[in-house]
């Protein structure tokens, strides 16, 4: 019981440090959709003239946040696609998670985009994960909906969560320079990575809504689902 | 020494070798390229390109040998001493080369024009590919009675990891070029095949006393079809992460799961 609550309070202590940037991410949400729609144009030729170079500690940053962004983004759709293999009989559950498996493949396919388009070397990974959101899809999906659901906010706990830090590492870079913040490349990335990281939050209310901590061994099964994410973050940035 | 070069490029077609070799094949420092912001600056202080330069325009004559550098070095105004400004010696001058002609490449074939001003059909991805490494090749001709040195000297313990960093760099600089985008193993299996190929016909350029290198274009193009369809590579680990997943299904239907792939 006492672990129980610990978690129900880290989990409200998580809301409350994204509801500022939520708000904000609102008034930024068409311009949101617009630089989305312009990272999925590929590569383009953005020659903005006279920006700063970038440190290379600044162009590392990017380069493992994108990485990593692209690594996590796969790995939502193969529990997803998991969850959906199991549950497409049933009527209730198959729009919903389709609705947001459709959601994750946009976030792939924008990540995917930014990996050619800044060069940077995908995830070596990538069979790894892709065997391992998948069974950890299909695994949950098994154990019943409130388990898969208990997947599901695990997951975009932690995804919600490393989007926020990246946005306000992003956000910190780009503290002295007026005019990256208003429009330029690091701006769109900023406001894509704000979009993906509220459809991610509205995933995590789904499952909340549909009692994800009522499944079965909540407290074990998201424990060792978030350590997993960790870790998996962890690698995925630099492997 | 030579054979270290050698022994990377034809056993790459299975995608399983290529990541092995990955590990150190790879630029894995591939830092963010943007649109936006001026890139980085050149690896060479302004007084090493310089010397290094000049130096070059030794080589057809004096060889990669330190007479080249010294001579390089006196003809920009510095002492022979100076010489030693140069960090690595030889191998710098080496890598000189290597680093101007892979940065040269986006300068000179530039695709759009080309498919413009022909008004030809847009080419090919494996078509880009041939045309940048014909072009990176031509560039060792001032000097290719002379590169034998400089693999020598590439392939000396101390200077393999850079070498093989260069390599990976052109062979990344290429399929950026081509506009590739892939974003998965293929990423890996590309760049492995096409260092590969590069490297072996690098080599055999070296050797090469046909008219116009008319062997080398030949050799080039038996190694793209030893390698089939370069742009499909379908990477083996793709397909067999499929089957892992069918046949983790299977398992599962097998232990009487009600569930369908
Ligand atoms: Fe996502
Ligand atoms: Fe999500």
């Amino acid at each position: 019981m006492a672990n129980r609550f610990l978690y129900t309070s880290s989990h409200s202590l998580l809301r409350s440090q994204l509801q500022p940037l939520a708000s904000s991410a609102l008034s930024h949400r068409c311009r949101g959709l617009n630089s989305a729609a312009a990272a999925s144009s590929g590569i383009s030729d953005t020659k903005a003239a006279s920006s700063r170079p970038l440190t290379t500690r600044e162009r590392e940053f990017l380069e493992r946040a994108i990485r990593v962004n692209q690594a996590g983004e796969l790995g939502a759709n193969l529990i997803y696609e998991g969850q959906y293999a199991v549950f497409k009989s049933d009527p209730r559950l198959r729009p919903l998670i389709r609705h947001m498996w459709d959601q994750e493949v946009h976030h792939l396919d924008t990540f995917n985009k930014l990996i050619a388009k800044h060069r940077i070397r995908p995830t070596a990974m990538r069979p790894l994960w892709n065997i391992a959101g998948y069974a950890l899809g299909v695994g949950t999906a098994l154990l019943g909906e409130k388990a898969a659901m208990a997947c599901t906010e695990a997951v975009e706990t932690e995804i919600g969560g490393h989007y926020n830090d990246q946005i306000r590492a992003l956000l910190d870079m780009l503290k002295d320079d007026k005019e990256l913040l208003k429009s330029g490349e690091l701006r769109e990335l900023i406001d894509t990575i704000r979009k993906f990281r509220d459809e991610e939050l509205e995933h995590l209310d789904t499952a909340v809504e549909h009692d994800a901590k009522g499944a079965d061994g909540y407290v074990i099964l998201s424990t060792v689902i978030r350590g997993g994410c960790k870790a998996a973050i962890w690698i995925s940035s630099r492997v | 020494m030579i054979t270290t070069l050698r022994a990377t490029p034809f056993r790459l077609a299975t995608a399983s070798k290529a990541i092995s070799i990955s590990t150190f094949c790879f630029p894995l420092h591939r830092r963010y390229h943007s649109y936006q912001h001026p890139p980085p600056t050149s690896p060479f202080t302004p007084a090493e390109s310089a010397i290094l330069s000049a130096a070059l325009r030794h080589v057809p004559l004096h060889g990669f040998s330190t007479v080249a550098l010294s001579l390089g070095a006196r003809d920009v105004g510095y002492l022979d001493v100076s010489v030693n400004l140069i960090p690595r010696g030889v191998f710098d001058l080496v890598k000189y080369h290597l680093v101007t002609e892979r940065l040269r490449l986006k300068i000179s074939v530039d695709f759009r024009r080309l498919e413009q001003s022909d008004g030809a059909e847009n080419l090919s991805v494996p078509a880009k590919i041939r045309v940048l490494c014909v072009e990176r090749l031509k560039a060792n001709l001032p000097i290719i009675h002379r590169w034998q040195e400089a693999l020598g000297v590439m392939s000396l313990a101390e200077n393999i990891p850079a070498s093989v960093s260069e390599l990976a760099k052109l062979s990344d600089e290429m399929w950026f070029l081509a506009g590739c985008d892939s974003h998965d193993m293929d990423w890996y299996t590309k760049r492995a095949a096409l260092s590969g190929i590069y490297a072996s016909t690098e080599l055999f350029m070296t050797q090469d006393t046909s008219a116009d290198f008319r062997d080398t274009w030949k050799f080039l193009d038996r190694r793209f079809s030893d390698v089939k369809s370069i742009e499909n590579i379908t990477s083996n680990i793709a397909t067999w992460v499929d089957f892992t997943a069918h046949a983790f299904s299977n398992v599962l239907q097998s232990k009487n799961v009600r569930f369908r792939l």
